[in-house]
């Protein structure tokens, strides 16, 4: 076996291996979004299919699979088609360059990878905002060739809401850069290392507790924004239920209609993963080192780390359903104005404030 | 804006509040949910529910034919065609009886209406149906359900009067059969 055909077969189990598991979250959260929602409304959610209710997204999965799939009349059938492909791929690719756990590395027939991070590539936080940019197409696309006036205005508004509140992400993370120094999601993440004052939400020095570098402003605009960006509810405009029936994706129906509600969710935990990356330290216990170390055993901290790195995404995942079952959905004016007069200007003065206290003090 | 209005404004007070309601129902998890087909609501005691009609203890039909509860239907649901007995120029009965199920609104009327008992309604709900025209029930099939609801059934008074039959429950005067 020559070296590449090894290397791509690494990267192919690994691909595999990360989106099962990103697949199996979207599974757990399309049950738990229903379910949690339930009890927050003194509702039970779904009780039918297996005890309580659990085996209903695999119930919703076989129902959509055998479902018809409906073309409307006078839709642009290539395109129709491709929305939801490209929406669907766009999210999944994005997991690519999120490390899950810490950044060890194995030797495998003389490579050496990494295996809790598909891609470590020195540019991982600017490959994500451009990759969530291009979902924003699957969306336009979807809802202009269904030849429908819900899906149209759908595909618009999304439009203008991710390409507004993308500015405040990409802004909110500028922050973070100036800190760590780096865009590689790993080395941030790595710069947080040591207890959770060093999370770059608290913003302590590498060597004091004083949250001289906070970046508190900057997580609250960023998680704002990707609740936005993720069109979720109180920024689902694009599919707003009441005004547009479904929104951009009105007309589908079938697999395509499950492709775009996957895509949805994977995104939900893509900007989940990114959020506690860049804010609350990736895999990094809120404590220095790990407890497995304390105890002597050192080659199974991967565990504890990649545990914290669940716990953190599942409650921003959470977040995002809490949020759900409290908030009415803004009006369109009222997002636009949040978006451009609230968030931008915290975010540039949180740049700002964030390059002077680096400047006076730096991390050494 | 007051300085107290702005602290809520920028700690997004309104919203934390919410929050903590939300919260608090699924920390306080109480669901009014009742998990229908598995476990049903206790009906109250005058529930009107399927129409049925009813017999006499030893099979014969209560129904004489009156039209009275034609009459009172306000949805005309029920059409009666009457005819005599046949033998017994007196007595008459309900050669056809159909009552169009998609159209009752389960008033009662027809069964304060009825001289002789002969309508009940009974406790039965479930009676959603794929095809419309199953709603459209005869005779038999109202009988078969006044015969599945109504198992205890009302004796015939033999001793009273021909003539006075057509009333036979308020006139406690007359002769009864003795038990």
């Amino acid at each position: 076996m020559t070296e590449l055909s090894l290397r791509l077969a690494i990267s192919f189990v690994q691909i595999l291996a990360e989106m099962s598991i990103v697949m199996l979250t979207v599974a757990i959260m399309t049950l738990a979004e229903r379910k949690v929602l339930g009890w927050m409304q003194d509702r039970m959610g779904p009780m039918e299919v297996g005890p309580y209710g659990i085996l209903q997204p695999l119930a919703d999965g076989v129902k959509l699979f055998f479902k018809e799939d409906i073309v409307p009349a006078g839709a642009n059938k290539a395109m129709f088609a491709l929305a939801p492909m490209l929406t669907m791929v766009v999210s999944m690719i994005g997991f690519a360059v999120i490390p899950f756990g810490p950044d060890m590395t194995l030797d495998i027939g003389g490579l050496t990878i990494k295996p809790f991070v598909v891609a470590d590539i020195n540019i991982g936080i600017l490959y994500i905002l451009a990759i969530a940019s291009i979902g924003a197409y699957g969306i336009i696309l979807g809802g202009w060739s269904s030849n429908s006036k819900y899906s149209l205005l759908g595909g618009l508004r999304s439009a203008a809401q991710v390409i507004s509140y993308e500015l405040n992400v990409g802004l909110a993370i500028v922050g973070v850069l100036l800190l760590s120094g780096s865009l590689s999601l790993v080395e941030i993440t790595e710069a947080q290392a040591g207890g959770f004052w060093h999370w770059f939400v608290w913003g302590a020095r590498p060597d004091g507790f004083f949250p001289i570098h906070t970046q508190v402003f900057a997580f609250v605009v960023f998680v704002i924004a990707g609740v936005a960006e993720t069109n979720r509810i109180p920024f689902d405009l694009p599919e707003a239920e009441s005004e547009l029936v479904a929104g951009f994706f009105t007309e589908y129906s079938g697999m395509k209609f499950a492709f775009f509600v996957s895509a949805e969710y994977a995104s939900m935990v893509l900007v989940s993963c990114v959020a506690a990356s860049l804010f609350l330290g990736g895999w990094n216990a809120p404590y220095p080192g790990t407890i497995f170390e304390y105890i002597g055993l050192e080659q199974l901290a991967w565990i504890e780390h990649i545990v914290w790195f669940a716990a953190k995404v599942y409650f921003f995942l959470f977040m995002f359903i809490w949020l759900r079952a409290t908030l009415p959905r803004l009006r369109y004016d009222q997002l636009m104005r949040f978006g451009w007069k609230v968030l931008l200007p915290i975010a540039l003065a949180n740049i700002i404030i964030t390059a002077v206290t680096v400047y006076l003090f730096p991390r050494g | 804006m007051t300085f107290k209005a702005w602290i809520k404004t920028i700690t997004f007070y309104e919203l934390v509040v919410g929050m903590r309601a939300t919260m608090s129902h699924l920390l306080h998890y109480k669901p009014i949910t009742m998990q229908y087909p598995h476990e049903k609501r206790a009906l109250p005691d005058n529930y009107r529910g399927m129409l049925s009609l009813l017999r006499y203890d030893d099979g014969t039909e209560k129904c004489v034919g009156c039209d009275l509860c034609e009459a009172a239907c306000p949805s005309r649901v029920i059409r009666v065609v009457s005819a005599e007995v046949p033998g017994e120029p007196t007595k008459r009965y309900s050669k056809e009886y159909y009552m169009d199920m998609t159209r009752c609104l389960f008033c009662g009327l027809c069964v304060d209406a009825c001289p002789v008992d002969a309508l009940g309604m009974t406790r039965e709900y479930e009676w959603s149906v794929y095809d419309k025209r199953q709603l459209h029930l005869n005779k038999e099939q109202l009988l078969a359900i006044g015969d599945r609801s109504f198992p205890v059934r009302e004796k015939q008074l033999e001793l009273q009067h021909p003539n006075v039959a057509f009333f036979n429950v308020a006139f406690k005067h007359l002769p009864q059969k003795p038990d």
